[in-house]
């Protein structure tokens, strides 16, 4: 599978050149900004689409059918989406996890959470785009997928909306953030993982 | 051994229906699957790499079921679809170290063999490369693995002539060898005249014919008479005719036809075009 992470790395580096300069510069501003969540926050939302892009590009170039005739299983194309997904994911965490540590408490968000937490609150935002997307464009297609994925998020932000409505503000104050942290890190990497598996079901009964 | 084989084969589609299809394709020879657009070439080749879901029937490469065994296979398959796919963004050298990562016999001298002797650069991008050169590259990766069987999907569209001809040799050498086959599609039926043994045909999902070129050659003529001739013909002897106020063109089968009347060689084109009006006719 070394050649097909090698083939994401490859386009990465071509296609998604953009991403990475807009990155890199969040980061140096998130290093000299005192308020800086989203500026900490952007660089990790964009890796996360890192994955969904380059199923794009593969379609449009009729990779996805090319790759279908090499020696790989269909477990093995969907798997180096996730795996070059999280190895962006990764670096990006490290490069903001080292600028926030250089930085030291002098953030809202490092003061509030400290770095661990905060970490983790980027895991689960990062990860969490291609989690719910990847499956839908295993399935459909990059085009099909994208308008799936637009109304699931749509739906969840409804429900999320209606839910709220329905518990109450009081209730969700009462909630202790940094507890319930490692318990959404968790349902996270679940969800994650449930992606994985459903998107290589999805991708193995699909005709090319 | 055959390096192909597909027995009963069939595909429904909403508006199109493929099969039942049976087609032997034995080792060292190379088939030619002729059909116009949208008789079924292509379906066959994504039903033969696994990519679409027969409804019905089994397929055999290199001995062993498709379905079950295709990641092996894989890798003892060169495949040349009609786009080659390969992204955009990579040059020959970069599809180089992917390959070889991929492919377990991947041979990357033979493989900067052929670029050199295709004449394509290693360092310019896929997406500035012409139709051809796009082509030339897949049938280079193709030939670069210790493939036993090649399975090209118009992989000759879009080179000039002088390409086509050289690549048409690059696959005679390549079947010099006995245990290597290929099947080829492609619309430029006088190609495959040269280049095939078997020419299979397809026409709207079913497969018309499938016989030994020469076979095929040395059977059928063209008889050029008039209509009168032409009406005097046994009815065993005319395939399919088109006639015009000035006399008629038959393809016939030449131990059919009485003395007397004038025949000369029929091309694979030719038989094509006959054939595949005779089933639009039915």
């Amino acid at each position: 599978m070394s050649g097909l992470l090698l083939k994401d790395f490859y386009m990465t580096i071509r296609y998604c050149r953009t991403y990475l300069f807009i990155a890199i510069a969040f980061i140096a501003l998130s290093f000299a900004s005192s308020n800086s969540v989203f500026f900490i926050f952007y660089p990790c939302l964009l890796c996360g689409m890192i994955p969904v892009n380059l199923l794009g590009y593969d379609e449009r170039s009729r990779w996805s059918e090319y790759s279908a005739t090499l020696p790989y299983s269909r477990a093995q194309l969907v798997s180096s989406k996730y795996l070059i997904g999280l190895l962006a994911q990764f670096a990006m965490l490290v490069a903001t996890g080292i600028t926030q540590a250089l930085r030291g408490n002098r953030t809202a968000l490092y003061q509030g959470y400290g770095l661990l937490p905060m970490l983790l609150m980027l895991f689960i935002a990062s990860t969490i785009t291609p989690a719910i997307s990847l499956p839908f464009l295993f399935k459909l297609g990059a085009e099909k997928g994208r308008i799936a994925y637009l109304v699931m998020v749509a739906i969840m932000c409804a429900a999320i909306f209606v839910g709220t409505e329905l518990i109450g503000d009081q209730f969700m104050r009462a909630l202790h953030f940094q507890t319930i942290l490692p318990l959404l890190c968790i349902a996270e990497v679940l969800i994650y993982a449930l992606s994985w598996l459903l998107s290589i079901h999805f991708y193995k009964n699909r005709e090319l | 051994m055959n390096a192909l084989e597909i027995n009963q084969l069939s595909k429904s589609f909403p508006h199109f229906t493929l099969g039942p299809l049976n087609l032997a394709l034995p080792s060292g020879c190379i088939m030619g699957l002729v059909g116009e657009n949208g008789a079924g070439k292509s379906t066959t080749f994504k039903l033969i790499l696994n990519m679409l879901r027969s409804d019905s029937g089994t397929i055999s490469i290199l001995g062993k079921d498709n379905r079950e065994n295709l990641r092996m296979v894989q890798e003892d398959i060169g495949v040349v679809l009609d786009e080659v796919g390969l992204p955009e963004c990579l040059n020959a050298k970069e599809v180089s170290a992917i390959m070889r990562r991929t492919f377990r016999n991947w041979n990357n001298a033979e493989y900067i063999r052929l670029l050199d002797r295709l004449s394509l650069p290693e360092n310019k991008p896929f997406k500035d490369f012409s139709r051809g050169m796009k082509m030339k590259l897949g049938i280079a990766i193709a030939l670069s693995h210790g493939s036993k069987l090649l399975l090209l999907d118009e992989a000759t569209s879009g080179l000039d002539p002088v390409v086509r001809d050289e690549i048409s040799e690059m696959f005679l050498d390549f079947t010099r060898s006995e245990d290597h086959s290929i099947l080829i599609s492609s619309h430029i039926v006088s190609d495959l005249e040269k280049l095939c043994d078997i020419i299979a045909f397809l026409h709207n999902g079913k497969l018309l014919l499938c016989e030994e070129k020469d076979r095929l050659l040395a059977e059928y003529a063209l008889a050029h008479c008039t209509l009168e001739q032409l009406n005097a013909l046994p009815a065993e002897a005319v395939r399919c005719a088109k006639t015009s106020p000035y006399g008629a063109e038959a393809m016939v089968l030449r131990h059919a036809v009485p003395a007397g009347i004038a025949l000369s060689p029929i091309s694979i084109e030719e038989l094509f075009v006959f054939m595949a009006k005779e089933a639009k006719e039915q």
